[in-house]
């Protein structure tokens, strides 16, 4: 695009996803990978569960944020505005979490069934949940971005993030960790359900919000997103799941193999998802378009 | 006080002066612009040609501000909007806040020199001791705060005396920058603005920006012949067609 070209038409947003960006679309989805895990591995009361959602957010999401940023040695000035940036919340979110879930496993390894383990049990869920919703609440309190501003982009990103960890517990279950694999293929099952209303619900609110939300959800359906579109959210992230999970509900008992796949096809629509979230954002035309 | 500028469309003659003038000024780096004079070509088979000189647009309810975490974007009492470059931490939320798209990143490749790889300007070597442009942060327009204070400072009036005004507005050749007070009612700029029906660029994002467009007519023509008739006026300012 030339300097003089800028703006006049709906442009769409780079800095968070192209060249370097990408590193911040990792960082949004190892976020609610790792929070959702996080809360599925309480549930189920799996140490392993935990131990991995740390990592995921500890080491993936803090080293994506940290190359992402552009100063990373003032990393922490990041933290000092709590009351007007959901970004520095978010931070502050991940580090508690990051704390809170260390202590966490620390005691659960060593003093299991203790209170105090149970007190930050309870502090590292509620940061998790904190986790996996900021980057929906980033992103939608952004008004130039008509498709981000929505109330139910948080609400996507926390059952995404969930269906995830129930995706990730599942393989967790299956290599000897404290989880009932049935149970999590359940939650899976219904999650993927809810999930798959809820994008075409939010796709529709988009497309009816502004002209530019319109453009933003035409570009992912027919536009160069089509195929991140098709093939990554609904193909991957949706039928072939929904497809495995419900062939093990109502034929039979499917493979091991088989139901990794699934989950892999689950991070894959998820990774997708937001992909094209941030990927369409647009703004509209710095002036009026004359008719 | 509220600094603000108004953008005279019908008076610009789009030569680029503005954006020399604020790259000279502030030393900017060869990839990265402050101001930017966009053209827009409406029509079909007789296109017309409408440009308008953009800048931050210093809101003042500035979502950059809102949503910067390190405090780094911050609004001055006169409502111009600053960057303290030494805090940015060059997580570009303000560059996505901001509805204008008048921020930029300075990234590695934005600042490779005028003449990459071969030699460094007398001009470009005062740069790095007058101006100091930082790698990783985000920059914008700044109304030239440092000709404003420093001609506060000696009693002199931003947008009459050339010393306290922007450099962007002294350059103007065709005089279609003007700056000032728009708190004064008495100023020049609040005077074209009641006058010339100035308006903000999408005021519906309610950021109330200090810059307004004079004349806001879409399809001004280069051609001559085509200028008359081929005005026409927006639907309504910064509003979706």
């Amino acid at each position: 695009m030339e300097i003089h070209e800028w703006m006049i038409n709906y442009t769409r947003q780079t800095e968070w996803i192209d060249r370097r960006g990408i590193f911040l679309w990792i960082a949004f989805y190892a976020g609610g990978l790792g929070g959702g895990l996080y809360l599925v591995s309480l549930y189920f009361n799996s140490l392993w569960g935990m131990f991995i959602s740390w990592l995921i957010i500890a080491v993936i999401k803090g080293a994506a944020h940290l190359i992402y940023l552009g100063k990373p040695l003032r990393f922490w000035r990041i933290v000092f505005r709590p009351n007007s940036s959901w970004l520095a919340r978010g931070i502050i979110f991940v580090l508690a979490f990051v704390v809170f879930a260390a202590v966490q496993l620390a005691l659960s390894f060593w003093l299991p069934g203790t209170a105090v383990e149970i007190a930050f049990k309870v502090l590292a869920g509620m940061a998790a949940l904190a986790v996996t919703v900021y980057t929906g609440f980033v992103l939608n309190t952004v008004k130039a971005v008509p498709f981000w501003n929505s109330t139910l982009l948080p609400l996507l990103f926390v059952l995404c993030g969930i269906l995830g960890g129930f995706g990730l517990a599942v393989i967790i279950g299956l290599n000897g960790g404290n989880v009932n694999v049935a149970i999590a293929e359940t939650g899976s099952r219904w999650l993927l359900i809810v999930n798959a209303l809820l994008i075409v619900v939010y796709l529709w609110a988009a497309a009816n919000r502004e002209t530019t939300g319109k453009k933003s959800v035409m570009e992912q359906m027919r536009g160069n997103l089509a195929p991140v579109f098709w093939v990554g959210i609904v193909a991957l992230g949706i039928i072939i799941p929904l497809a495995i999970a419900f062939s093990s509900y109502f034929v039979s008992e499917v493979s091991s193999a088989l139901l990794v796949t699934g989950v892999a096809c689950e991070v894959i629509g998820g990774l997708a998802l937001r992909y094209c979230v941030l990927k369409a954002g647009a703004y509209k035309p710095l002036v009026a378009i004359a008719g | 006080m509220r600094w603000g500028m108004a953008v005279d469309l019908t008076q610009c003659v789009r030569c680029y002066a503005c954006v020399a003038a604020c790259r000279i000024e502030h030393f900017l780096p060869m990839g990265m612009s402050w101001p930017r004079l966009v053209a827009m070509e409406t029509g079909g088979d007789s296109p017309t040609v409408s440009t308008y000189s953009v800048r931050c647009n210093q809101c003042q309810n500035a979502p950059c501000v809102e949503v910067c975490p390190t405090g780094a974007t911050y609004q001055r009492e006169d409502g111009i909007v600053v960057i303290d470059q030494d805090k940015c931490v060059g997580c570009r939320y303000c560059i996505i806040a901001c509805p204008y798209q008048n921020r930029t990143f300075l990234s590695k490749d934005k600042d490779k020199g005028f003449f990459p790889g071969r030699v460094e300007t007398d001009f470009e070597k005062a740069g790095k001791k007058l101006y100091r442009h930082q790698v990783g942060t985000t920059e914008k327009c700044n109304f030239c705060v440092e000709r404003i204070d420093a001609g506060l400072a000696k009693g002199l009036k931003p947008g009459v005396d050339r010393e306290a005004t922007p450099a962007c507005v002294n350059t103007c050749p065709a005089q279609a920058l003007t700056f000032g007070d728009l708190d004064d009612p008495n100023s020049e700029i609040s005077r074209l603005i009641k006058e010339k029906n100035g308006f903000q660029l999408h005021p519906e994002y309610d950021t109330d920006p200090s810059v307004y467009f004079i004349d806001g007519k879409i399809g001004y023509s280069d051609e001559p012949e085509l200028r008359d008739d081929s005005r026409q006026e927006p639907a309504s300012a910064g509003a979706e067609r």
